[in-house]
């Protein structure tokens, strides 16, 4: 890639090395590759968090060119970008959704559907959401606590499940198996966290 | 000065000064880094840093604010605006609306319009640009410069509208706005710079009207801020309010009319403020007297300030830290001075709170600093600040449920997309709803905008597809615009604002009040004149009746002439320097006629006469 404001060639950098300007973000880019981490489901965490302050104050629109309205344009798309890198990858839940859908499986969208999530972990959920309903209109906080304390528990599990799963996949793309393993991990890990997001809430509601 | 040779060549600040605005509930303050040090500028007539957000509108169509607006309040309750910044970005039907004050509202529209004396309705926005037209003008004193550019705080929790709205009114006051900025980050920014110390901050802010907790952490020259929470509806005015229902209560007082509710208020207040340094206080007021403890007025806040308890833990949580984990916590807004309050917070957090700057300067302090930071282009390297969106941003899907786009806390600037699609054989239009807040359900999030994407190629149903994206800039405003992706056909949306002004509607506003601004001049200078002609044709036909002996014909005639010359303009003039220079003209010639009367008056003095009797 050459550098739009003076021809450089700029490799896969975020700013030009010759001029300093800022460059749009190549195809292919992905979240590990715009925080410059390895790609993998653990993440050196102090590292990322050097990694986002070291390119914030390279990328942000409050120190790039503001009278030029493209590298304006690029400053905020990529500092966007920037953020929402370092917003995915810095907890493991969300990391480990997104390699899956690094392999083509974004359970965020469409592709949940496509999942076929045991009947028994159903079942589970739906007796566990029964459980806090009536928790929740009794009035008993403790049980909602308890509840939501048995679930985080599980979540825990559950991650961990998905994310050796992940691991397989990243070392042999191929695995089908691993593959289907960490999506059905994940999708279960979807309920867990619907059912603690109205937990939670309930507990706001709470004077 | 060095600053002043800097702006000259530095093309980062061409235009003049940039300041920090504390636009607060209560007070506003004005502050800039002079000498690399923030400092805040006498804003009202006393030399009070702090100028009231009172904005007094009076009969003959003149505007006042500051101190002398809020000594109107009493008489004149419905013309006098306090704590405006309550209604920024709020619709005539929003439930606080109504609850607020004693003010009359026009009806109809979308946006709150206080109908107030000497000329129409009034928006927030327009009372918000009356405060910073005088901050700015008093700056400019200060400073003696322009001052174009500003940085605005706000309530870290203010949402995109109440965001707007006061983006809107810099604009109207003719102030580039450099940047909205979280109050409790302005506030960290102030402490932390001054400090050059790393680590992890807590900031309780607690004004007349609004409640923010922000936590933020500054590492190797980044200032990021790593959750924020609060109350846009909770503050120090509760805090009377809470007392003076004690003293209705007391009373059997169940409906008193808005003079008395003002009158109250003011006497809840003063009591407020005399608890912090005595034990009790006789709150007066309607003629009547009640006696208040500091004990019992802690108890009586006691459930507003647990309401902050509960935004603090949250903000807490959503920051990934504990208490313990904090370096400090800094107290900001005037409110911290009720002791309860800082006992309040030393338990909460579990440490004794900061309050090394002055905690009603402080934000404007911080405004200052990252005013500083954003146009001096030698400080540019010094520290970034990298801020949150407060409340998640969603759109309404099927059966009013709110899909949120960009959750809370989302680092700015910030990206999101969503892709529709149509439900029916060649649908070709779309409607999006663009809501904000953390429910469930749309209605009870606030409604942002409406829009209608139109234009979509005929197609099968579920065929289409349509991306709605996102984009929140470094002030937390959003823009939202649309692609068709299977034709790549862009869409241009017009958002109309649920609670706001359009564009149209603020550059008309902005064009009528320069077009005002100098007919007032106009008609101000031309109205000072006819009183000055009013004045010299009575003395100068009372001296022709009096004296006729004392005048020669010729110069009897000249005066009359001149008389009529003054007397006809008097009434039909538009520009008052013609009316002055005929003032001027009669002036000069009835000179030897005055000096001849007086000298008869001397004279008759000399003879055993009054002056009055001549």
């Amino acid at each position: 890639m050459r550098c739009w404001n003076c021809q450089s060639e700029v490799g896969a950098g975020d700013v030009c090395p010759v001029c300093g300007k800022v460059q749009p973000v190549a195809p292919g880019t992905t979240l590990f590759d715009v925080l410059g981490l390895p790609r993998g489901v653990d993440v050196d965490k102090a590292e990322l968090e050097r990694a986002y302050r070291e390119r914030s104050l390279r990328l942000h629109p409050d120190r790039t060119g503001k009278d030029d309205a493209r590298e304006r344009r690029l400053s905020l798309e990529r500092t966007a970008l920037l953020n929402e890198a370092y917003k995915t990858l810095r907890a493991p839940e969300p990391r480990a959704f997104y390699l899956l859908k690094l392999h083509g499986m974004d359970l965020m969208r469409d592709a949940a559907r496509a999942i076929t999530v045991p009947s028994n972990v159903l079942e589970e959920v739906l007796e566990l959401r029964e459980q806090l309903d009536s928790a929740r209109s009794a009035g008993d906080d403790e049980l909602v606590n308890t509840l939501s304390d048995r679930v985080r528990v599980q979540s825990a599990a559950v991650l961990s499940t998905a994310q050796s799963a992940l691991r397989r996949l990243e070392r042999n793309a191929g695995d089908a198996g691993a593959k289907n393993e960490a999506s059905q991990a994940l999708a279960r890990l979807r309920y867990h966290h619907r059912f603690l997001e109205a937990a939670e809430g309930s507990d706001e509601e709470a004077p | 000065m060095a600053g002043g040779l800097l702006q000259i060549h530095d093309p980062l600040k061409p235009r003049g000064h940039a300041v920090g605005i504390d636009l607060g509930t209560t007070n506003s303050l004005v502050a800039a880094v002079i000498d690399g040090k923030p400092r805040a500028f006498a804003v009202d007539e006393d030399g009070s840093l702090l100028l009231p957000s009172v904005v007094h509108y009076a009969p003959d169509g003149s505007v006042i604010v500051g101190a002398r607006a809020r000594e109107r309040a009493e008489k004149e309750p419905t013309s006098t605006i306090a704590s405006v910044k309550r209604f920024m970005g709020k619709g005539p039907e929003d439930a606080e609306t109504k609850a607020l004050g004693a003010y009359r509202f026009a009806k109809g529209g979308s946006v709150v319009r206080f109908q107030v004396k000497g000329g129409p309705p009034v928006t927030p926005i327009e009372v918000s640009a009356e405060i910073l037209r005088t901050l700015k003008r008093r700056a400019e004193a200060a400073l003696t410069g322009k001052v174009e550019q500003a940085v605005i705080t706000v309530p870290a929790y203010f949402d995109d509208a109440q965001r707007q709205a006061t983006r809107d009114a810099g604009r109207l006051a003719g102030l580039e706005v450099l940047r909205l900025l979280n109050e409790p980050t302005a506030a960290a920014l102030a402490y932390g710079l001054d400090k050059g110390s790393q680590g992890r901050f807590a900031v309780y802010d607690l004004g007349g009207g609004t409640f923010d907790i922000s936590i933020l952490e500054l590492v190797e020259g980044v200032f990021q801020v790593k959750s924020t929470g609060g109350d846009s509806a909770l503050g120090g005015d509760d805090f009377d309010r809470a007392i003076a229902a004690r003293f209705l209560e007391a009373h059997g007082l169940t409906s008193p009319d808005a003079a008395a509710v003002t009158e109250l208020l003011a006497a809840a207040r003063t009591a407020k403020e005399t608890l912090t340094h005595q034990e009790t206080t006789q709150l007066s007021a309607l003629g009547k007297s009640f006696p208040v403890g500091r004990a019992e007025m802690e108890a009586w806040i006691g459930p507003l300030l647990q309401r902050t308890g509960v935004a603090c833990r949250r903000a807490l949580k959503d920051a990934g830290t504990t208490r313990e984990e904090l370096d400090g916590v800094i107290l900001v807004g005037g409110s911290t001075r009720v002791l309860a309050v800082r006992k309040f917070v030393a338990q909460l957090f579990g440490k004794e709170p900061l309050r090394d700057i002055d905690p009603d300067q402080v934000v404007a302090l911080g405004a200052a600093v990252q005013a500083d930071l954003l146009t001096n282009r030698e400080r540019q390297d010094e520290v970034l600040l990298l801020d949150v969106i407060p409340l998640s941003l969603g759109l309404e899907t099927m059966g009013g449920v709110a899909e949120k786009l960009v959750p809370r806390n989302s680092a700015i600037p910030t990206a999101a997309a969503q892709v529709f699609t149509t439900f029916q054989d060649g649908q070709n239009a779309l409607d999006v709803h663009v809501v904000q807040g953390e429910r469930e359900l749309v209605t009870d999030n606030r409604s942002l905008a409406r829009f209608r994407l139109t234009g979509i190629p005929p197609m099968p149903a579920g065929m289409a597809r349509v991306e709605v994206r996102f984009e929140v800039n470094a002030d937390g405003i959003l823009s939202v615009s649309a692609r068709e992706l299977s034709t790549g056909v862009s869409q241009a949306i017009t958002v109309k604002p649920t609670h706001g002004l359009t564009d149209e509607e603020i550059e008309r506003m902005l064009l009528d009040s320069i077009e005002h601004a100098e007919e007032d001049v106009h008609v101000r200078l031309l109205r000072e004149q006819q009183v000055d002609a009013d004045r010299i044709l009575h003395d100068a036909r009372k001296q022709l009746a009096t004296f006729p002996d004392l005048l020669p014909e010729d110069e009897r005639r000249e005066v009359e002439a001149a008389i009529a010359r003054v007397a006809g303009l008097r009434d039909s003039a538009t520009d008052s320097q013609a009316l002055a220079d005929a003032i001027k003209a009669l002036d000069d010639l009835s000179r030897p006629f005055v000096e001849r009367i007086m000298n008869r008056a001397v004279g008759t003095l000399l003879e055993g006469r009054r002056v009055e009797d001549v």
